[in-house]
């Protein structure tokens, strides 16, 4: 739903909020050291320290969707100009009438723009949006200079990961519920 | 922008969504006024006949292709600055990249505009689409005008999609910061957007892959419109060059209306901090070299027509410089490639007066640009009997104006009512907050 991994969606967590990046990396390398699950980390931009703090590569599968799309473009490319063309077989100067150079400039832009589109639905199939209502925990000071950090736990870890998070600079800790 | 943070980030971008003054509600409504002015003089076209535009034989293609090359042309920048510079790694792009991709939307948008004003009978412009239909007729797929459909409505919607992912991040710091139904529409426009380590991700991948595949289709857009002239036979237009030549020049245009537009939003909006001098030096720098790639073009040209040996171009080219269009001819001569040159010099490039006062000449240089290479060729062709001039009728001229009033129209809705600068992308340029960097602000950068 927002952004969560959908097994995590119901589970209970605590949260730590924090005002530097490297207070909230080293929270992240403290939970996953002690086996717990780093549900999500908020972040009013985009931190590669982040992702590599989670073990994350850097392009995500919506690759492959764009990779799909592309393909799927340049073959409705040819398709059209192929099949529109032999509806009447025109032979203008000697040519074949299938041409070849203007099929690649056509093929190319559906490539382009299939790509596109499909990429788009990649990322908002993979970020799971349109979402319209934000979780209940959210803070919005997450889109202006503080960084959040959800781990999953459950009720009887919950001291354990507040004093994680408490001992690596969260400003401050807040129980989630499931 | 040593002195940023993400805190004064937000609010400074923020500041300019506030409740316009008076001035900016003037200036808008006179370019409603223009607007309407432009949508009634199509409208007497429309009622009247295509006979109230100056087009006519020889010259069929007058200045609503001129136009439309012209902000096809414009578009382009915005996509280097915010494509392919983001692909070089080039950091100081990332203040002016989303006014630079605004203005690429607008002046597509604008620019698609003037094919179906130039048709005539615009309800029926949908005969140019491929569609099944009862008597089994398809568009000529060899012809470079079908080219152009695909390419513009492609270039229209990827600009679209490229600028509005770009936006999600900053509609959603809006959407935190606003109250009511403003805090509403924005939440809805920005999608339910939060900062997700997984969503960054994966916008991350999906922002790079468009950029990645912005890059290709800009280049390839004006070369189709430079094959709309190229793959005739028409003295003038009959080139090879063509293809890089119109890319150069569309981005030597483009350039200098990102700096047209920014010069005034830094100043209105104090955005000094964000959007510095180096930046802007940066542009004019870029003007150079497209200038001088623009110059090498104009030289080729002159070059192959006296080289080549074809009575019929060489006496093109220099009725271009001594006949009728002459005037428009220097003035893209002078104003494209000479005056550019000033910033050269650095008092030239870093003061706002002359920055602003080059790049507006390098606008209307580039517009009789299109003027030129559009009319004159058409206008001495092969066979003297059928030479004529052109010039716009009234109509004609009130149709650009109002194109003109549109996209300025456009652009200053998108200051108000949009982040004019990427919140996002100017934070991730900045060192972000670490014990570190408390300490030893200087040694972290």
């Amino acid at each position: 739903m927002f952004g969560l991994k959908r097994k995590h969606l119901k589970q209970p967590g605590v949260m730590g909020i924090y005002s530097r990046l490297d207070d909230a990396l080293n929270a992240v390398r403290a939970a996953r050291e002690k086996k717990f699950t780093v549900g999500t980390v908020y972040s009013p931009t985009p931190r590669h320290e982040i992702r590599e703090a989670l073990g994350l590569e850097e392009l995500s599968s919506v690759k492959l969707f764009t990779l799909f799309g592309g393909l799927i473009g340049i073959v409705f490319g040819i398709g059209l100009t192929v099949y529109t063309t032999m509806q009447w077989k025109f032979i203008v100067s000697g040519k074949p009438p299938i041409p070849v150079v203007p099929t690649v400039i056509v093929a190319f832009e559906f490539c382009i723009l299939f790509a596109i589109l499909f990429n788009l639905a990649g990322m908002l199939i993979k970020t799971r949006l349109p979402s319209l209502r934000l979780p209940e925990y959210y803070d919005p000071r997450w889109t202006e200079d503080r960084f959040g950090v959800v781990v999953l736990c459950s009720d009887a870890d919950r001291e354990q990961v507040s004093g994680i998070l408490r001992e690596s600079g969260a400003e401050e800790v807040h129980e989630i519920r499931g | 922008m040593d002195t940023l943070t993400y805190s004064k980030i937000n609010q400074d971008v923020l500041r300019t969504l506030d409740p316009p003054d008076r001035t900016y509600v003037r200036l808008v409504a006179v370019l409603f006024a223009g607007i309407v002015m432009g949508a009634l003089c199509w409208a007497y076209q429309i009622r009247t006949g295509m006979g109230v535009a100056g087009i006519k034989h020889p010259v069929a293609w007058g200045v609503y292709l001129v136009s439309f090359v012209f902000w096809v042309g414009i578009a382009h920048s915005g996509t280097l600055i915010s494509a392919i510079l983001y692909l070089f790694r080039a950091s100081w792009r990332t203040s002016i990249a989303r006014s630079a991709e605004a203005m690429t939307v607008f002046a597509v948008a604008t620019a698609g505009l003037f094919p179906l004003i130039h048709l005539g009978r615009v309800w029926i412009v949908y005969w140019i689409l491929p569609y099944p239909n009862q008597r089994n007729l398809w568009p000529n797929f060899q012809s470079p005008l079908v080219f152009d459909v695909i390419a513009i409505s492609t270039y229209l919607t990827v600009s679209f999609l490229f600028w509005y992912t770009g936006l999600l991040p900053d509609l959603a710091v809006v959407r935190d910061n606003s109250k009511g139904i403003r805090r509403r529409i924005y939440g809805i426009l920005s999608l339910g957007w939060t900062g997700t380590h997984i969503r960054w991700r994966h916008h991350g991948t999906a922002y790079l892959f468009f950029a990645a595949l912005a890059t290709p289709l800009v280049v390839s857009v004006h070369s189709v419109v430079s094959w709309d002239f190229a793959l005739g036979i028409v003295p003038g237009w009959h080139s090879t060059i063509f293809a890089p030549y119109f890319v150069a020049g569309a981005i030597h245009s483009g350039l200098a209306m990102v700096i047209t537009l920014l010069i005034p939003l830094r100043h209105i909006y104090r955005f000094e901090h964000i959007i510095t001098m180096r930046i802007l030096e940066n542009l004019a720098k870029t003007i150079i070299l497209t200038g001088l790639i623009v110059a090498y073009a104009y030289g080729v040209e002159f070059f192959i027509a006296w080289y080549g040996g074809n009575i019929v171009e060489r006496d093109t080219f220099i009725w271009r410089a001594v006949g009728y269009y002459a005037p428009e001819f220097w003035m893209m001569i002078v104003f494209n490639t000479i005056v550019p040159l000033a910033f050269l010099f650095k008092k030239y490039r870093t003061s706002l007066t002359s920055l602003f006062v080059i790049c507006i000449l390098v606008n209307i240089g580039m517009w009789c640009e299109r003027y030129v290479i559009i009319l004159s060729s058409v206008a001495h062709e092969f066979d003297p009997y059928s030479w004529g001039i052109y010039r716009p009728t009234w109509v004609e001229l009130g149709i650009v104006t109002g194109s003109f009033c549109l996209f300025f129209f456009l652009f200053m809705l998108f200051v108000k009512f949009l982040p004019s600068v990427s919140i996002t992308e100017v934070k991730e340029a900045l060192p972000p907050p670490t014990r570190q960097y408390e300490e030893h602000p200087r040694c972290s950068d």
